[in-house]
Parts: C-alpha cells; structure tokens; sequence
C-alpha cells in the first residue's frame, strides 16, 4: 500500500470557551484523495488552518511522515511540503501567469546586487507545469484575472505540485464555480493524486466529494461525525451524514406535508 | 459588480469574484431560510437538491472537458501589435503628452524653444524622480503623503548638518563627505517609519503619512527659527566662499556641487554638424519605429520577393537624396523639393520593404461599411471641417481678451486644435469599424484620413502668416500624412498576423529600441550644441543641469527593477493582493517598507539636487507637493487602488505637469490656471485609463 503522509488523531481546537473543532482523526495517503466534507460552520476551515499552520492546534496530535509536528506558521508546513490552496486562490488578478506561478520563489540571474528574474526560463517552466496539469497556456503573460475560475484553479494547484507540495490542501475548490468548470478542476484533483501527492479536497458537496475521494472525512458542527473509507460508505449515507442524518429526514417529511 | 477606483486599497477583483459566490449562496439560504426558520438546515436541503443532478453528469463531463483543456484555450485570440500597445499602462500618458505638446507648441511662439526646453525639463526632473518613487509606492498600494515635505526637511537637515557653528547661523559645521551620508540615514529612517507604523498599526497609509507631513512640516520651520531664528535655511556656497576667502578646505563642495548640479552651457558648445546629425537620427529613428510595428503587424512570407527588396533599396537612395537636397539648399522651392522627394522614397522603400517580406492578403475583400462606420466618419469630417471653418472666421490677430478668460487668437488655437484632435480620433474610430469589414475598407478610411492630414498641414502653411501657428506643423503633418497613407495602402495588400511569432516579435523589439534610442540621439544633439547660424540669430542662452541625468538614470533603474527582478514581482503582488501575496511567501511587510525608504531616498536626493542649485531651502519647499507627484503617477497609468502601473508613465506624467507651467504662462494665460488644468488632467487621465483597462482586458472583472 501507498505511505501514509499525515494521520491526525484526536485533533481539537478552541477559541476560548467556543469548542471550534474536537475529536477529528483521518488520514491522508500519498496518491489518495482525502476528502473532508461539512456544512458551514462545521469547522473545515479551522482544520485547513491547523494544517497549513495558521492556527496552532490544542488538542490530539498531527503526525506528518511519521513525526509529531505542531506548526507556528503557515512557512514551516510549506517547508514540511503542505501546500494549501484557499478558496480566494492566493492569485494576484492583475499580474500574469507566470509571475503569480512563481510568486515568492522567483528564479533568478546575476550576481548580488544586480540580481533580475530569469524570464525566459520562468515561463517555459510555467508553461510546461501547467501543460502537465493538462491546461495550455499560450500565452503566459495574460493576466490571471483573464483565466477561467477552473483554470486559475489549476495555475494554484500546479504551483504547488511544482514547490514540492506532498500534501495538498485544496479549499472548496469548486463552489464558486459551475457544472463544467467543477468537473474539470476535480479532474485536476485526480491529476495531482496520480502523481503521488496526498491531496485533501475540503468541500461542501458530496457529489464532488464522491467521484473522486478513497477517504471520507464528515464534520458537522465542529465534531466529526465519521471517517470512511470509500468502501465503507455509499453516496447517500454521506449526504445525510453531512447534514446531521435525523434532522434532515425530519425536514423531508416536514417539507412534503408542507406541499 | 463592476471593477472601478473604489475606497483606498479595496480589492475590487477579489471582492467582485467572492461577492458573486456570496450573493448567490445568500440567494439560496434566505430563500429557505423562509421555509424552515433555520438556515443551516434550509441551505443543506436546498444544495442537495440543486446539486443532485449535477452531481450525476460531473463524471462524464470530465471526460470530455479534459480533451477540450488540453486542445489549447481557442477563445484566447491573438492580440496584435496595436492592442498590445493598448494595454500599456502608459499609453494614454504618451498620447496625452504628445497633444499637450502639440497644443502649447501650436498656440505660443516661445514653447519648446531652447530655453523653454531646458526650464520644463528642470521642472520635470525634481517632480520626476519623485512622481517615479511615488508610482512604486502606489502599485505596492500605499500613499506617502509625506513626500513632498521630506524633500524640503532632508534639504534643510543637510545644509544645517553643514553650516558653521559659529556665526550669525548655527550648524553642525560637518563635511559635506559626512553630512550627506548622514542626511541619506536620517532619510531611511524617515521611510522605515512611515513603513512600519503603517505595518504594525495597519492603518490606512494615508493617515499615518499624513501625521509624519504635519511632523516634517512642523519640524522644518520650528527646527529652522530654533537654530538659524529664520523660515529660510542657507546658503550651501558659503562653503565655498569661505574656502576661498580663507583657504581652507571646502569640504567637499566642489565635488558635491559637480555630482548634483553641473551645468551645460548651451552657447558655448558650438557644432556644425549638430543639423545633419539630428536630421539622420530623427529620420532613421522613425523609420525603425514604422518597420518595428511592420516587422510585428505583418505575417511573414515564407518566400522572399527580391523586386521588393530592390525598391526598399530604392527608396533608402531616395531618402538620402532627399535629406542631402534639403540640406544643401535653402528657401522654400528646395525645401518642397527635398521634402516631395522625401516622401515620395518614403512610400517606395516601406511599400518595397513590405512586398519582399509580407505574405499578401488571400484575398482583399470587397469594400464595404457599415452604419455605424458611416457615422464614425462623417463625424470626423465634420469635426475637422468646423475646426477649420472655426480658424478661417476667428480673427487670428485679435488679442482682446473674450468672456475674461481667452483672447479671441487663443480662442481660435483652442477651437482649432480641439475640433481637429477630436476629428482625428472619429476618423480613427471609423478605421477601426471599417477594419471589421474589410481590410480594403480600413485603407480607404485611411487613406481619407491621411488625405484630411496633408490638406490640414497645406491649411497652416497657407496661414503660417500669422502668428499662432508655425510653420514647421506643415512638415510634420505632411509626413504623418505620407506614413498613414503608405500603412493604408500596405495594410490593403498584406495580410496581418495571427498567431504570435517569437522571432518576429525579436526583430521588432529591438527595432523599437533602436529607434527610439536614435529619436533621443537627434533631440539630445539638438538641445546640447548649437550652431554658428543660431548664435547669429540670437538665440537666448539656455543651461541643462545634471539634475536631467539624475531623473533619466533614476527612471532607468526604478524601471528595470519593477520589471526584471524580484522585487518589482512583489511590489505588484503586495499592492495587487496582498494576503495572496504573504500566502505564497512574498515578505510583504519588508517589501512596503523598503517601498517607503525608496521614496524618502528619492526625497533625498530631490532635497541635494534643490539643496546645490537653489542653495538656499525655505521653510515650505516641497509642501503640497505630494499631490502634484501622485497626479503624475496616476496621470501614467498608475491605479490608485494599487497593483498596476508604470514608472515610465509616471514620469511622462511629470513632464506633462512640467509643460503646464511655462505653456500656460506662454500662453498667456494667468499661472493660476494651471490648477485647473492639472485637476482637468488628472479626471481626465483617470477616466481614460480605466476605459482603456477595461477595453483592454475585455469584460471579464
């Protein structure tokens, strides 16, 4: 079987007497699909932030490669090798591809202190990377801000891949986006586990959740309700996990006397 | 949501691209919200619903998605030479620049003489260095309101870092080897504040840099009467005086003084061949700029036509013949004859130069316009006919003043330059409209416009009698004519490219380079030396102070580095999203603080090159100033919401506000209205550059 990358055991957080998340245990596994499925307010952007070392977690543990680990910044996971890709895509609109590609980690020629960005080899290699993710590009220095939602998707996630990403943490990469574009950026998703990357796919909809995903993390309300592997569980279960199973029968049946 | 300057350091796109997600997720919540009374609950039934179906075609749609992604991106058309000069942030700058030019150059006899010149340049130099750092600042999204008032201060701290402890004023009585060192720190100093107290309160730049102007300004005249007991601090060539008078050392003055304000008299520097110089770089130069955008616009043939190149080589002979005439003769019937025969090898060689190189239209298309090309047109026309009509009944002599503003002969410059300009750019239009018929119909708009051109400059020769118009339009309009009509009738025959070529778009930068370097070559040749016939006329003397060579160098440098380097990556990126930008591992606090020191060193080095000329600093020197380097930064295509734009812009934005000064009063016109127009300049410049935005990135926000 394919190395374990992360295992969380246990994993709370509490922001004073607000319990913001408590008993969360996954595991994430190099190729696999982990994905991490919640309603608002469940508590999934508190843990992408635990993982990505925004926020310190309080309780459990989080071993990352076989070391106990507890990130102070959002550096020192990058430097571990998770990359998180967050919902408002880390892109600046108003700059091209390939500079928003290397943003932070420029290439460069020339001896301190006449030091410029290697251009040319910057956006070859912004190019390929993004041909890799199946996405070409033709010209590099259109702004982002031009591109699709789906394909400013795939300029972040072949970003981190290229940095050496191991595991990849992706923010609701698809609700803001419609039908086709979902489809194509789960498309990537799949890309990027096919190259080995442990990716955590954080969304709110099961059906995006399911096509791709072989682990199944369910929050709600700060608390996990499960985890399953994919043969564990089917579709349906999922969806009315998700929602807090009982109430939401109950709000079926009350919906159909209403008619 | 569309994208506008909104509230200081708004992320107008970020805000657009979530708030769409956020008002559609409201539409649903409170849609439910309604049914159940709970909105968590209410929103989970009704994205389950929705999103039921879609879940059950993601799958196949994948499949088919993928292959689409992969066959390349068939919407991204390919951008020509002109709408990729479109896009420039600093287009609408140039354009402006060059019709300011041409209005005051038209409208007053003094405008763009020698000493006129070298005053705007003066001008623009202190306000462009400092318009070049502000831009930096303001694409890394921050304001330093400080600016101007840091000029004045580093000023004044070096002079008094200077001046004798003894004596009517007190001093520091250092070297110059050391004051200057020390004022550069006081001034990084100055900067790291601004910078971090912005960081570390994260409060609005404005406020903060507001503060640190009332403390500059409070410091100036406080520290001023404190120590020398007067607004005015002085004088730096003491120095010298004394070391004269004494013989002691002058403490680095004389090299100082060299560094920050050298001279160049003009008179003095006596050369023949100054003319044929300037006359070969100006016309070689733009003769490379037309074959860059030829080199760019045309798609290339794969076979060669060798007749074209013999007419290209042809029109070259002509072209020297032509310059050789003109220059060896004088009075008018030589001129019009090296001037015919100018042109006439002009269009020779560029249509020789396109039929070797260019592969020809497939076919030509039938002519044809559409409605509103028609309308574009007779605009035009009619325009240029008013302006005409309006310079033929307006008494050109007449200098009482009309409606207390313009005196009737201003009036006319006005009318005539305003229709006319606006004509023009209907006619433009028109081209552009008739472009998406056919390529033959855009030639024949063309050519009619290079037909209004030549007749426009024959109309001011014929009035070049009086006094408002000179006759030296007539040439430069003649040729302007002589290039659009040889583009219409080339533009008729060859295809344009569409698709980017690599080595093409090689050749034609380099083109480009060349000729603007040579354009410089001519007009620095022509403002350095003057010749024996201009010493006789009695041309009044005119001086070039280094401080020229400071803002040019600076501009350089300040330019390479937001292009080429890391940091000018980051500047974008903090001023264009700066939470991406720290997600990423952009150093976003250090970046905007080095942004600050850049503009309290420019400040300083403004502060040496006032401190050596004027040698004497007043209390207010540079107040209010700040404004004046943020409209020039924002006049070059600079958004004030940050993440865009251009220090070359901004300093075209200087030399515009510099024309202002001494345009207005050649003019005629009271020096207070140059307020008026630089806030007319300043709506104007940021109007025109969101439309040209927008134009350009096309709808998508």
């Amino acid at each position: 079987m394919s190395e374990t990358l992360l295992e969380l055991n246990d994993i709370g957080k509490f922001y004073g007497n607000i319990i913001a998340l408590k008993g969360v245990t996954t595991t994430v596994e190099a190729g696999q699909v982990t994905c991490v499925l919640g309603d608002n307010g469940a508590g999934k952007s508190t843990f992408i932030k635990i993982l990505a070392g925004v926020h310190e977690h309080d309780a459990g543990e989080l071993v990352f490669q076989g070391e106990e680990m507890n990130f102070t910044s959002p550096r020192q996971a990058l430097d571990r090798g998770i990359a998180a890709v967050y919902q408002d895509l880390a892109m600046v609109p108003l700059m091209s591809v390939w500079r928003n590609f290397w943003l932070g980690s420029e290439p460069t020629k020339g001896v301190w202190p006449v030091r410029w960005v290697d251009k040319a080899k910057s956006k070859r290699i912004a190019k390929e990377e993004m041909a890799k993710m199946g996405i070409d590009i033709r010209d590099t220095e259109q702004p982002v801000g031009t591109l699709s939602g789906g394909e400013r998707q795939s300029v972040a996630i072949a970003r981190a891949v290229y940095f050496g990403a191991k595991v990849l943490i992706l923010d609701e990469p698809t609700s803001a986006l419609g039908v086709k574009q979902s489809g194509v950026v789960l498309r990537y998703i799949l890309e990027a586990a096919k190259r080995g990357l442990g990716v955590i796919f954080i969304t709110h909809n099961p059906n995006h959740a399911w096509p791709v995903g072989d682990r199944f993390l369910i929050l709600n309300r700060g608390q996990s309700m499960g985890n399953f592997a994919k043969e564990e569980i089917t579709i349906d279960e999922l969806t009315s996990l998700m929602a807090g199973g009982a109430e939401l029968e109950e709000l079926q049946s009350e919906l159909e006397r209403a008619r | 949501m569309p994208r506008r300057d909104g509230p200081l350091l708004a992320r107008p796109f970020r805000e657009s691209y979530e708030g769409h997600a956020m008002m559609v997720w409201r539409g649903i919540t409170s849609m439910s919200d309604e049914k159940t009374g709970g909105r968590k609950r209410g929103s989970t039934i009704e994205e389950t619903a929705a999103e039921a179906a879609e879940g059950a075609v993601v799958e196949q749609m994948t499949e088919t998605i993928t292959e689409e992604a992969a066959g390349g991106d068939e919407r991204l058309a390919y951008r020509g030479v002109f709408q990729r000069m479109l896009i420039r942030p600093e287009i609408g700058a140039v354009i402006g620049a060059i019709g300011i030019w041409t209005f005051f150059w038209a409208v007053s006899e003094r405008f763009g003489n020698y000493g006129g010149m070298s005053n705007i340049l003066d001008i623009a130099s202190t306000l462009g260095i400092m318009a070049v750092a502000v831009a930096m600042l303001m694409i890394g999204g921050e304001f330093d309101l400080s600016s101007g008032a840091a000029t004045g201060a580093l000023a004044i701290l070096t002079i008094l870092l200077v001046r004798d402890v003894t004596g009517e004023m007190g001093g520091a009585s250092f070297s110059l080897w050391i004051a200057l060192p020390l004022s550069f720190a006081a001034a990084m100093l100055l900067g790291w504040f601004n910078g971090a107290m912005v960081e570390k309160t994260s409060l609005p730049s404005f406020i903060v840099t507001l503060g640190s102007f009332f403390i500059l300004k409070g410091m100036k005249s406080g520290f001023g009467k404190l120590i020398v007991d007067q607004v005015q601090v002085g004088k730096l060539d003491d120095l010298k005086i004394t070391a004269e008078e004494t013989g002691v050392s002058d403490r680095g003055y004389g090299f100082f003084n060299k560094v920050f304000a050298a001279e160049w008299q003009r008179l003095d520097h006596l050369w023949e061949g100054r003319d044929a110089v300037y006359t070969a770089a100006i016309l070689g130069g733009l003769t490379l700029l037309v074959v860059a955008v030829y080199e760019q616009n045309f798609a290339e043939n794969a076979k060669k036509n060798p007749l074209g190149a013999l007419l290209l080589i042809g029109g070259i002979v002509g072209a020297v013949v032509g310059v050789l005439t003109l220059h060896n003769t004088d009075g008018s019937s030589g001129d019009l004859l090296g001037a015919a025969i100018i042109g006439i090898s002009m269009m020779v060689g560029f249509f020789g130069l396109a039929l070797w190189r260019y592969a020809r239209h497939q076919s030509g298309g039938s002519a044809g316009f559409s409605g509103s090309a028609l309308w574009a047109l007779g605009i035009g026309l009619a325009l240029t006919a008013a302006g005409v009509f309006f310079a033929r009944w307006l008494d050109s002599t007449n200098e009482e003043t009309l409606l207390l503003l313009v005196t009737e002969q201003g009036l006319r410059a006005i009318l005539f330059c305003g229709l006319i300009a606006g004509g023009l750019v209907y006619l433009a239009i028109a081209a552009s409209r008739a472009g998406r018929v056919s390529p033959v119909s855009k030639s024949i708009v063309l050519l009619v416009t290079a037909g209004v051109l030549a007749g426009l400059a024959f109309f001011i020769q014929a009035e070049s009698t009086s006094r408002k118009f000179r006759s030296e339009f007539f040439s430069v309009l003649l040729a302007i004519a002589a290039v659009v009509a040889v583009w219409a009738i080339v533009s008729m025959f060859f295809a344009n490219r569409r698709e980017s070529d690599f080595a093409a778009e090689r050749r034609g930068t380099v083109l480009n380079w060349l000729g603007l370097a040579l354009l410089a070559l001519g007009l620095v040749v022509r403002l350095m030396f003057t010749n024996e016939a201009e010493v006789l006329a009695g041309n009044p003397p005119a001086k070039f102070t280094v401080r020229i060579l400071w803002f040019l160098g600076f501009t350089a440098v300040c330019s390479w580095v937001l292009a080429r380097t890391k940091f000018g990556s980051w500047t974008f990126a903090v001023g264009g999203n700066k939470q991406a930008a720290r997600q990423v591992g952009v150093p976003a606090a250090r970046t905007k603080t080095q942004l600050f020191m850049l503009v309290s060193g420019a400040a300083w080095l403004v502060g040496c090159l006032l401190a050596f000329n004027i040698n004497s600093i007043q209390a207010g020197t540079g107040n209010g100033l700040e404004f004046e380097y943020i409209i020039a930064a924002v006049v070059g295509g600079t958004m004030l919401t940050g993440g865009y734009g251009s220090t070359i812009g901004a300093a075209i934005g200087a030399m515009i506000m510099a024309m202002a000064i001494p345009g207005i009063s050649f003019a005629r016109w009271n020096t207070d209205w140059r307020f008026v127009f630089l806030g007319g300049i300043l709506l104007l410049a940021v109007i025109a550059n969101n439309f040209i935005k927008t134009k350009a990135e096309g709808a998508r926000t």
